[in-house]
């Protein structure tokens, strides 16, 4: 897509849903927006069925914000709880088989580098903790080995959401769900050591208590992945039916998780951080 | 029926710090009316959840916004009726 793809023809707006007039009058493609202008412009995320409170919602919707060109961008998600609302972005977005989103990801990516010499493409994958530390977890382990330029975001509410409550990999230990009824047995999966080892260029773990840092640190791993290499990004983002977590009460819930044990951590590489400051400069210069 | 977000324009546009807008899970529901400089709460994509009472009360300290019943409200915004018009808000919206 780009901004010029989806404008309308003359003549035919009075055809086009008020929605679609709007994004295309009001959205925010062709300029970075920021999260303190939100409730001022149009956002590329529409109404969904997820639940009410939803952790994961703001999440998603604060990475739309921060996505540096949305236009230029292709989703990558699967079965769980988030495509409920990323199939809702004007957006396009690709539904891959439970496991496999990070090996499509990379073939598309690697296709839309020979396709778009000129006009670089964001691949960015968004999917449960189940998707990518369980059954995704070999082909996400091969596409940061093998150095694959796109992120990969993982929406950690440390549970199977949308089937119900089983355990994943990243449930914490001694955890209680419906499906765990005698406590998980195993200890939460390191991620982000992981990502380590594998050579993962800027690794970010956090929690929606920051609206401000979600859009800027998806904003640097989107820009990271476009010249340097894999990113990835593990998200706290609480599944307040599987959890049993009042709805006023979610954010009191990820501040008390990010103050015990989840924080905010970043891990840059020389090279992404090197990248960084010259984008940084060539900003200032520019003005 | 069912309660839904509403903010009074009157408290909140002493400071319209916008902090409730940012952490509300829902796209374009809470949407920010340059005009009047206030907050206000497109209903029909309320889902009710609560959290912008929390951050105005808890993280603004304004306590600008109640849960009501969707049917005590009267001239609310609906985003399906209306469409995202911000040249057009300008304080008509409860
Ligand atoms: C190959 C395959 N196995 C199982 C399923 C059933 N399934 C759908 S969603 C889901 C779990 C989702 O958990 P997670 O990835 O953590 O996402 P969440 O819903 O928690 O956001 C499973 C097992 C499937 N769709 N495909
Ligand atoms: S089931 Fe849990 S993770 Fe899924 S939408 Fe509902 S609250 Fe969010
Ligand atoms: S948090 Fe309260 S004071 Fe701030 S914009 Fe929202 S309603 Fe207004
Ligand atoms: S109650 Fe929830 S959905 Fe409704 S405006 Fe407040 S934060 Fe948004
Ligand atoms: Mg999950």
């Amino acid at each position: 897509m780009s901004v010029k793809n989806i404008s309308i023809t003359p003549g035919w707006e009075k055809y086009m849903t008020k929605e679609y007039q709007d994004l295309v009058e009001r959205g925010p493609y062709g300029k970075q927006k920021k999260v303190s202008e939100m409730g001022s412009f149009k956002e590329v995320l529409e109404e969904h069925p997820m639940c009410a409170g939803c952790a994961m919602t703001l999440f998603i919707r604060l990475t739309m914000v921060g996505l540096p060109n949305p236009e230029h961008t292709v989703l990558i998600g699967t079965a769980g709880c988030g495509r409920l609302a990323l199939t809702q972005t004007s957006i396009p977005f690709i539904y891959g088989n439970y496991g496999d989103t990070n090996a499509v990801a990379s073939g598309l990516k690697r296709g839309l580098e020979v396709r778009f010499k000129d006009q670089a493409k964001d691949v960015v994958v968004m999917a449960g903790d189940g998707g990518l530390a369980d059954i995704g977890f070999s082909a996400v382990m091969h596409s940061w080995f093998r150095k694959e330029r796109f992120t990969t975001i993982m929406l950690d509410n440390e549970v199977y959401g949308n089937t119900g409550g089983q355990e994943s990999g990243m449930t914490e230990r001694g955890a209680l769900l419906k499906m765990a009824p005698k406590g998980k047995m195993f200890e939460k999966m390191d991620m982000m050591g992981l990502a380590q080892t594998a050579g993962v260029a800027y690794i970010a773990r956090l929690t929606p208590t920051n609206p401000t840092r979600v859009a800027s640190v998806v904003r640097k791993a989107v820009m990271i992945a476009r010249e340097v290499g894999p990113t990835f990004i593990q998200a706290y983002t609480s599944c307040n039916i599987e959890y049993a977590i009042p709805t006023p009460k979610v954010l009191d819930d990820a501040r008390e998780i990010e103050a015990k044990r989840y924080g905010f951590t970043e891990i840059i590489s020389d090279e992404a951080k090197a990248y960084l400051d010259s984008i940084d400069t060539s900003k200032k210069v520019k003005k | 029926m069912y309660l839904v977000a509403h903010i009074d324009q009157a408290i909140c546009s002493e400071t319209a710090c916008r902090l409730c807008t940012q952490y509300c899970p829902e796209a374009n529901t809470i949407l920010y009316d340059n005009a009047a400089k206030t907050a206000f709460v497109a209903v029909d994509r309320c889902k009710g959840c609560e959290i912008c009472v929390g951050i105005c009360d808890d993280l603004a300290k304004h306590h600008a916004i109640k849960m009501v019943m969707i049917t005590d409200l009267e001239n609310q915004f609906e985003m399906s009726r209306e469409g995202f018009r911000p040249d057009h808000w300008d304080g008509k919206h409860s």
